[in-house]
């Protein structure tokens, strides 16, 4: 069967985007119009996704087209239960973004919502392909709008920051090339042709060393993007700069990008090395929980302080997604999207109150929730969830989260070491309700100190149309994260024992080869006389 | 022996009777409005004759009393290609340009196409005799070329240092085909190529001979540290002028290069990655490279970025020739495909800084693009897909060239790998100057009482941007026709 489902997903944003290029600059209106209406049809178009069956493991909806025959490039595109809430996430998060937008964005509409729209259809992109080479053209495709999104719209020192995301990331995303060409080249080599398809590369099992260097060269670009410490500095500059819509879609989308990238590509393709260097890499995403959650106490611009929280929540998934079991990388999955919705929310509120101040300093503020009590409201709901409160999508998934890297201890090496980094990512939480509450309340409580907070009005239709969603998706996964948890946990499970077989043959091998995954599975359970996938944490996951 | 049996030189005998009638036409008509319209026509005339026959599946015949000076093979028409191409928008942004800068004469155009046809020649050159005799016809016109604006005394400036530099390349080039000729006792390159595979050639004469070829080419590729005359001459021409050099003049000498490493000296003993010519070409890609892409951080014009940006851009290709030691035709057509990429995004970068300027201001520095994209949008736009595309972003024709550059590279293996990690660091460089246009255009405002440049209104020029961010785009998302024909003229050269 095939649709075109996500050829259509892909296509509506592109053709939206050239249709905007066409429109007279003076129709402003309509171009607003048709923008968020644009979005919404993809918004409808996507959640066709959520209706299809994800019980068993494997991509749906795929569809696959020679694009450069002579390269063995193909558009190939497909979802599974890795990805499919990341579209939702992306084509949810779009419309609200936008919507928001036009509240405060004002000059040169024409270029702010094709800009967009390109960001979109490069963020749907990157999220359904399934051939590298396509992954790499959309990775790439979203730099430029984004880029533009900061450097035009943005604060003060715009281009300052807007530049220094493009080289962040570029030069990251540079060496992925080089390592996806390596890959591709040892493919040729073994199977006699050229391919860019993730699934034939599955079969290519290279040695420990090469191994290594890729992952390095895949992760560079990945970790930047997620941003993981040392290399989350672009962020902090980008979030402050951007506009209120563009810190919500870099936060929200952009980020899990990374994490998406290793899942995807980077784990899959180099087991051994991830199995090696993860460790670190979780060790330096608790490094990230800790030095993100000091960083934002300090903070005195909220805005600042809700993007040094981001480098601190996705220090989690980090450490979800390297606990290498169920639960730990269903929890990072969650996690990935409920950090998109709290996070979205918080910048979404950060920039209501700027248009109304033009301030976010916290200094500024205070006793607003005798000024704007549904403000506050929503404020507060959000920075619950965002500090994983129970009954807030933010517990479920941090709880996920702790829990597998918890069991981590004893599944793969480095047995206490996993045990001090479960300790020091709970102390984590904790910083998070310190610098947020101590946001909340410098904001809100007490008596109003400043004489212009005096006249502020509430939130406005606009905001709380934009808000109004992703409250709801909040409770929705905080009360019953079962309806999203199912359609993963195939793909996890899938994900957890492909990649065990292909790490015990990357151990075993100091030659390129290639393998049927099938074959093998079989034959290392009848080995080992009992299932691969690992029974411990069939119960860590409720 | 009829006219059919010339066909495989015709690009060559239609662009000499152009350039010809061209003369005629400009001594006798008081009126010589549309030169550039004509020229620009012999010009894509002879590229669609070249482009013809190459797609065709048999080559078109020609006399072997030529053949043995002239190929007539898939790569010449390739390049004939790419030269008519590159020379034929070169000629509509002079058409745009030239007239509005008051400085339209007739024999520029006749220079123009003879310089083409020099080019040309080069490309096709399998004779020691037929190279330096295509060198000094494209030479002798690209330095008049250069001084064409002979009132500015940049523009001799630049003419001057290149005519020198030329001439003393050229020499050297000159010597080193007389040492090959004493090394092996043949001037034809499939000669020398079986003298030397053989290991008949004298080595010390061979390589002295090898060593002084490779300073002559490089200096007309524009590799370090043979670019010193680039960014003068490249800064000095008028805009048009620097276009054509940045991308016909340089084809010829990437042709010429393939011809003669690849070709002549293409035994595995003398492209040996250890004892051949492969490391010190590997060694010139890495110069330049990083040189070029780290002096052109460093310029305040937007043309001198872009001739610094040439440069770089010379390192990559040198990183294709590089690789044919292990991938012979894959990284030759690498380079084919390179080639034509930066050409068509070349003109687009160069033709939309002409586009930016007009009479009594010309866009030339960073400054002079200062909120341009929020006045002209329409002008700016292309602008930002030619910087793009040089800088290798997705969809363009400048990522499919690396990807394909850097491919090749990857696939050779060995330290080469480590070759293309360098290439693609140099060019991340390479996002921040090419950023630097859109930061220009887009979220710089003039400063108080500057000079603003007004985009010129020209029919040529847009005509010009049109077709290559046509080709630009497409060469990006359907690459496969360009890529067939690349690897069909490497493999055919190859064999």
């Amino acid at each position: 069967m095939t649709s075109h489902s996500l050829s259509w997903l892909l296509a509506v944003p592109a053709i939206s985007a050239l249709v905007v290029l066409l429109l007279p600059r003076s129709w402003e209106g309509s171009i607003r119009r048709f923008s968020i209406g644009a979005m919404l049809v993809e918004l409808l178009l996507s959640l066709r996704l959520v209706f299809a069956d994800y019980s068993e493991a494997g991509y749906l909806f795929v569809e696959q087209m020679s694009w450069v025959e002579s390269f063995g490039i193909s558009y190939k595109v497909g979802v599974d239960g890795l990805s499919l809430w990341l579209v939702i996430l992306t084509t949810l998060l779009s419309p609200i973004a936008l919507y928001a937008s036009w509240g405060s964005i004002t000059t040169r509409i024409k270029e702010y919502a094709f800009s967009f729209l390109l960001l979109e259809l490069g963020m749907l992109g990157a999220f359904v392909a399934l051939d590298l080479f396509l992954f790499y053209v959309f990775w790439e495709l979203m730099l430029v709008p984004m880029y533009l999104i900061i450097g035009v719209w943005g604060g003060k020192d715009r281009v300052y920051a807007a530049v220094k995301f493009f080289i962040y990331t570029m030069v990251g995303s540079l060496l992925m090339l080089v390592a996806i060409l390596y890959v591709v080249t040892s493919y040729k080599e073994l199977a006699g042709h050229y391919s860019f398809d993730l699934q034939e590369l599955s079969t290519l099992v290279l040695p420990a060393m090469p191994q290594y260097l890729l992952f390095s060269a895949f992760a560079l670009a990945f970790a930047i993007k997620v941003p993981m410490f040392p290399f989350h500095t672009w962020l902090p500059d980008a979030h402050v700069q951007a506009p209120t819509g563009g810190s919500v879609i870099l936060a929200a989308v952009l980020l899990k990008l990374g994490i998406y990238g290793f899942i995807r590509f980077a784990m899959p393709l180099f087991p051994v090395a991830s199995q090696v260097i993860g460790p670190v890499l979780a060790g330096l995403g608790v490094f990230g929980i800790i030095y993100g959650a000091y960083a934002a106490w300090v903070q005195r611009d909220l805005k600042k302080l809700v993007a040094y929280s981001s480098v601190s929540h996705m220090g989690f998934i980090l450490l979800g997604l390297f606990a290498m079991n169920r639960t730990g990388i269903s929890g990072a999955m969650l996690q990935m999207i409920n950090h998109g919705i709290s996070t979205g929310a918080l910048f979404l509120l950060v920039g209501a109150i700027y248009d109304r101040r033009h301030s976010r300093l916290l200094d500024d503020f205070g006793g607003l929730a005798k000024v704007m009590p549904w403000y506050a409201l929503f404020f507060v709901i959000i920075t619950m969830s965002s500090i994983g409160l129970p009954g807030t999508n933010g517990f479920v998934g941090e709880f996920m989260i702790l829990a597998g890297a918890f069991i981590s201890r004893s599944s793969i090496g480095f047995g206490s070491a996993w045990f001090v980094m479960t300790l020091l990512a709970a102390t984590g939480v904790i910083f998070a309700a310190v610098y947020m509450l101590h946001a909340v309340l410098r904001i809100f409580w007490g008596k109003v100190v400043h004489s212009e907070n005096e006249s502020l009005t509430d939130l406005n239709r606009r905001e709380v149309l934009s808000l109004l969603p992703l409250l709801a998706m909040v409770f929705w996964i905080g009360l019953y994260p079962k309806f999203f948890l199912d359609k993963m946990n195939p793909a996890v499970d899938s994900f957890v024992s492909d990649f065990t077989v292909r790490y015990y043959e990357g151990r075993r091998t100091s030659e390129p080869h290639l393998i049927d995954i099938d074959e093998l599975k079989l034959k290392l359970e009848a080995a080992r006389g009992l299932a691969m996938a690992q029974p411990m944490d069939e119960e860590g996951a409720r | 022996m009829s006219a059919v049996d010339f066909m495989g030189v015709s690009p060559l005998l239609l662009l000499v009777g152009a350039g010809l009638a061209l003369m005629l036409v400009d001594a006798f008509s008081a009126e010589r409005s549309e030169l550039a319209l004509v020229t620009a026509a012999s010009l894509f005339a002879g590229a669609a004759l070249a482009g013809s026959m190459l797609v065709s599946g048999e080559l078109p015949a020609a006399p072997e009393l030529v053949t043995r000076y002239l190929a007539a093979d898939r790569l010449g028409l390739l390049f004939d290609v790419v030269i008519c191409v590159g020379g034929g928008l070169s000629a509509l942004l002079a058409g745009g340009y030239l007239r509005e800068h008051g400085l339209e004469r007739g024999e520029f155009y006749v220079l123009l196409i003879f310089t083409a046809f020099g080019a040309m020649v080069l490309a096709r050159a399998v004779d020691l005799l037929s190279i330096f005799l295509g060198l000094e016809t494209m030479s002798l016109g690209a330095y008049a070329l250069v001084a064409y604006r002979r009132t500015s005394a940049r523009a001799v400036e630049g003419a001057v240092k290149y005519f020198l530099l030329g001439s003393f390349a050229a020499a050297i080039l000159l010597f080193g085909s007389a040492l090959l000729y004493g090394a092996t006792g043949h001037t034809d390159l499939a000669g020398i190529r079986e003298v030397v595979a053989a290991g008949d050639a004298d080595p010390i004469l061979a390589v002295l001979a090898l060593v002084m070829l490779l300073v002559g080419l490089a200096f007309k590729v524009g590799a370090v540290p043979f670019h010193m005359w680039v960014p003068d001459s490249y800064e000095g021409a008028v805009t048009p002028v620097t276009t054509f050099m940045s991308v016909a003049v340089k084809a010829a000498a990437v042709a010429v290069l393939i011809r003669v490493l690849v070709g002549a000296f293409g035994d595995e003993a003398s492209m040996s990655l250890y004892t051949g010519w492969t490391p010190v070409i590997f060694l010139l890609s890495i110069a330049t490279m990083v040189y070029g892409n780290l002096a052109a951080l460093a310029q305040s014009s937007v043309k001198r970025m872009l001739a610094y940006s040439s440069v770089a851009h010379a390192g990559y290709i040198l990183v294709g020739i590089a690789a044919a030691h292990e991938v012979g035709a894959f990284a030759v057509s690498a380079v084919l495909f390179y080639v034509a990429a930066y050409t068509v995004s070349n003109v687009l970068a160069f033709g939309s800084l002409i586009l930016m300027g007009s009479k009594g201001k010309e866009a030339v520095s960073y400054d002079d693009l200062a909120g341009a994209g929020r006045r002209h949008p329409m002008a700016a736009f292309p602008f930002v897909i030619g910087v793009l595309s040089l800088l290798g972003m997705p969809p363009t024709a400048g990522f499919f060239g690396k990807y394909y550059v850097f491919s090749a590279a990857v696939q050779a293996g060995g330290p080469m790998v480590w070759l293309a990690v360098l290439g693609v660091l140099a060019s991340g460089v390479g996002a921040y100057y090419y950023l630097k246009v859109i930061v220009y255009l887009y979220m710089r405002e003039p400063e108080e009482g500057q000079a603003i440049a007004v985009p010129m209104q020209s029919i040529y020029v847009v005509a010009a941007l049109v077709l290559s961010a046509y080709y630009v785009v497409k060469m990006g998302i359907m690459p496969g026709r360009y890529l067939d024909w690349a690897v069909s003229a490497a493999s055919s050269f190859m064999s």
